[in-house]
C-alpha cells in the first residue's frame, strides 16, 4: 500500500498511531493484503452472500415503546439540561 | 450422563453458595484471569446453576467492556436476550468473562490482561472467548454464554478441554451483543457436557423481536452415519495432531460411523474471504465508539470533532486499529470488487459446497491445527500466521453452520479437541453425537471450584 493511501485511511478512520505502531501496522497491512490477494486467483461468479442464511424482511410494529428508566441511558454520557454533550463542530 | 445442571439441582447447597464460589474465583482469577467482572447483585437467582457471560454480551448493571479500553466502565442498562432467557429459567449469573478485545484474536492475548490456560498458565487460553473456556474448565457447576465470529468458541473450548458449541447463524438472538461482524457473529455455549450444552441452547434460542436475523426456529436432530474428513485441510495440520486425530477416527468407526475422506479445494481457501468480510464489517461496527457515549468518556469538548475523535480512538488496541484501517480500505469504492465483493461470492461457493457434503454426513476435523502454544510463543506470531491457524473453524463460521468442539485426547498434559459440523439447523444432531462420544470417553478437569 502506498504511503499516501495509508495516510488517507488514517485520516478518514480518525486513527492516530504512535511511530512504533505506524511501522508495525503499515508492514502488517502490506503482508495481510498480500495474503488476501490469493482470492484474486479464484474464478467465481455467484450472487454475493451478504448473510449466511436467507433473512426475510420482517419489520417490527412502528410503535413507541418506553424504556423503563431513560436516566440509565443518559448515565453513559455527559449531559447538560438532559442534552448529550459532544465535541464541537 | 444427565449433566451437571441436573446434578447441581439435586445437590443440597448452602444459602450463600454463589458468594462462596465467587470468593474462590476471585482467588483463582489472580492466576487465570478468566473473569473481568463479578456480579454485584447478590439477590439474582442465588440458588441457580451458575452461568458466566462473555464480556461482549450485555448484562444489566455489570461492566461489559468487551475487554477494551474503549468500553471500560460501560454499564449496560439492559440484558441481552440470551441473558434474559437464562435468568428467566433461574440460572444464576456470576460474572463477565475475559476475551480478546472486541473478539479480535485466536489466542486470547489481544487484551490488557490475557486469560491463562486452565491446564497450565504458561499456555494460551485460546480466543476470543478465552475467559468462558477457562471458567468452564475451572468451575464444576457452571455453563458459559460465549460468542463466535470465526472460531471464538471452538478454539478456546478445545484448548481448555471443554465442550464448545456454536449454533446455526440466526438460531440465537444477537440482541445485546457488542457486535464484531454482524453477518458472522453467533452467541453460543460452553459447558462440561453435551447434555448441559443442549439445555442451555434450548433455553436461549428462538425468535426475538429485537433481532430481525434471528429466524431459525425448527431445530433438527437428524443423525448422520458418515463422517467426512477434508484432506485438503488435514494436510495443513501438524503431524502430531494428524496422528492423534486418526486414533479418534478409529474410535468413531468402532462406534458405528463410516469415515469418508474427500478433497475440497474451496474449503481450503476459506480463511482469506472470512477475514476480508470480518474486517470490512468490523470497521463499520467500531465506528460508533467515539469517546462521548458508551464507556470511555474523553470529555475534551472544546476540541474540534476531528481532533476529539482521533484522541478518543487512540484507546483502541493494535489489532482493532489494524482491522479498522484494513476494513475501511477493503470497502473503498475503487477496491471493493477486488476484495469485498469477491469474498461474498466465495462465501456463497463455500456454503454451496458445504451444503452438498453435509446433506450426506457430518464433517469432522481437529479443532486446532497445532499443539497449544505458550503465551510467549503465540505473541511472536505475525497476524497472517495467526489468521492461518483458524483454518478448521472458519468454514462453518463463514457459512453459518452449527459446529461443536469436544475433547478427545490429552497430549503432553494438555487437552486436544475435535470439531464436528452439521447441516444448517441440525444443531441437536451434532450435540447428540458428542453425548454419544461421552459414553466412550471421560473428560479430565484439573480444577473443580464450587464442588459440592
Amino acid at each position: 500500500m502506498k504511503d499516501e493511501e495509508f495516510e488517507r485511511l488514517l485520516k478518514i478512520t480518525r486513527i492516530k498511531l504512535t511511530t512504533t505502531e505506524r511501522e508495525v501496522i503499515k508492514k502488517d497491512v502490506d503482508e495481510i493484503l498480500g495474503y488476501f490477494d490469493k482470492i484474486e486467483k479464484l474464478h467465481v461468479e455467484r450472487k454475493p452472500a451478504y448473510q449466511p442464511i436467507d433473512v426475510p424482511t420482517r419489520m417490527r410494529k412502528d410503535a413507541v415503546k418506553k424504556f423503563k428508566d431513560p436516566s440509565l441511558l443518559l448515565k453513559e454520557t455527559e449531559t447538560y439540561n438532559s442534552y448529550v454533550l459532544g465535541p464541537k463542530l | 450422563m444427565t449433566g451437571y445442571i441436573q446434578e447441581f439441582k439435586d445437590k443440597k447447597k448452602p444459602s450463600d453458595y454463589h458468594a462462596r464460589l465467587i470468593s474462590e474465583l476471585e482467588d483463582a482469577n489472580k492466576t487465570f484471569r478468566a473473569f473481568l467482572a463479578f456480579k454485584n447483585d447478590s439477590k439474582s437467582n442465588e440458588d441457580g446453576m451458575p452461568f458466566s457471560v462473555k464480556s461482549n454480551i450485555c448484562v444489566k448493571g455489570t461492566e461489559t467492556s468487551a475487554a477494551s479500553k474503549m468500553l471500560k466502565g460501560y454499564i449496560p442498562p439492559y440484558n441481552a436476550t440470551s441473558v434474559e432467557r437464562m435468568l428467566d429459567k433461574k440460572f444464576g449469573f456470576i460474572g463477565e468473562t475475559n476475551m480478546d478485545e472486541f473478539g479480535f484474536g485466536t489466542f486470547g492475548i489481544n487484551c490488557e490482561t490475557p486469560a491463562r490456560n486452565a491446564f497450565d498458565e504458561e499456555y494460551v487460553a485460546g480466543g476470543s472467548s478465552s475467559g468462558a473456556a477457562v471458567a468452564t474448565a475451572l468451575i464444576k457447576y457452571h455453563v458459559a454464554l460465549a460468542e463466535s465470529t470465526g472460531g471464538s468458541i471452538a478454539t478456546p473450548a478445545a484448548l481448555n478441554g471443554v465442550v464448545g458449541f456454536t449454533p446455526t447463524y440466526g438460531a440465537v438472538s444477537r440482541y445485546g451483543l457488542i457486535d464484531y461482524a454482524n453477518s458472522l457473529d453467533k452467541i453460543g455455549v460452553m459447558a462440561r457436557s453435551a447434555h448441559d450444552v443442549k439445555e442451555v441452547f434450548d433455553t436461549i434460542r428462538g425468535r426475538d423481536e429485537y433481532d430481525m436475523t434471528c429466524v431459525v426456529e425448527d431445530i433438527k436432530a437428524e443423525k448422520r452415519d458418515t463422517l467426512f474428513v477434508i484432506d485438503d485441510l488435514m494436510k495443513q495440520a501438524d503431524e502430531r495432531i494428524r496422528d492423534e486425530f486418526e486414533k479418534l477416527l478409529s474410535k468413531t468407526e468402532k462406534m458405528g460411523y463410516r469415515i469418508e475422506r474427500i478433497n475440497s479445494d474451496i474449503l481450503g481457501k476459506a480463511v482469506e474471504p472470512y477475514y476480508i468480510i470480518a474486517m470490512a464489517e468490523a470497521s463499520t461496527t467500531l465506528a460508533k465508539y467515539t469517546g462521548f457515549k458508551y464507556g470511555f468518556q474523553y470529555k475534551q469538548f472544546n476540541k474540534h470533532y476531528n481532533e476529539f475523535f482521533k484522541d478518543a480512538r487512540e484507546n483502541f488496541g493494535t489489532e482493532a486499529k489494524r482491522r479498522i484501517i484494513l476494513g475501511t480500505f477493503i470497502r473503498s469504492a475503487s477496491i471493493k470488487d477486488r476484495y469485498y465483493s469477491k469474498a461474498l461470492m466465495v462465501r456463497r461457493m463455500i456454503i454451496e459446497e458445504m451444503n452438498k457434503i453435509l446433506k450426506k454426513g457430518f464433517i469432522i476435523s481437529p479443532t486446532f491445527p497445532i499443539m497449544t502454544p505458550k503465551i510467549s510463543e503465540a505473541s511472536k506470531l505475525t497476524p497472517v500466521q495467526n489468521y492461518a491457524l483458524d483454518l478448521f473453524t472458519i468454514p462453518p463460521n463463514v457459512g453459518g453452520f452449527p459446529h461443536i468442539s469436544f475433547p478427545y485426547s490429552y497430549m503432553d498434559g494438555m487437552p486436544v479437541g475435535a470439531q464436528l459440523i452439521g447441516e444448517s439447523a441440525n444443531d441437536h444432531a451434532i450435540i447428540d453425537f458428542v453425548s454419544e462420544w461421552e459414553k466412550h470417553f471421560d473428560y479430565k478437569f484439573k480444577h473443580n471450584l464450587g464442588a459440592l
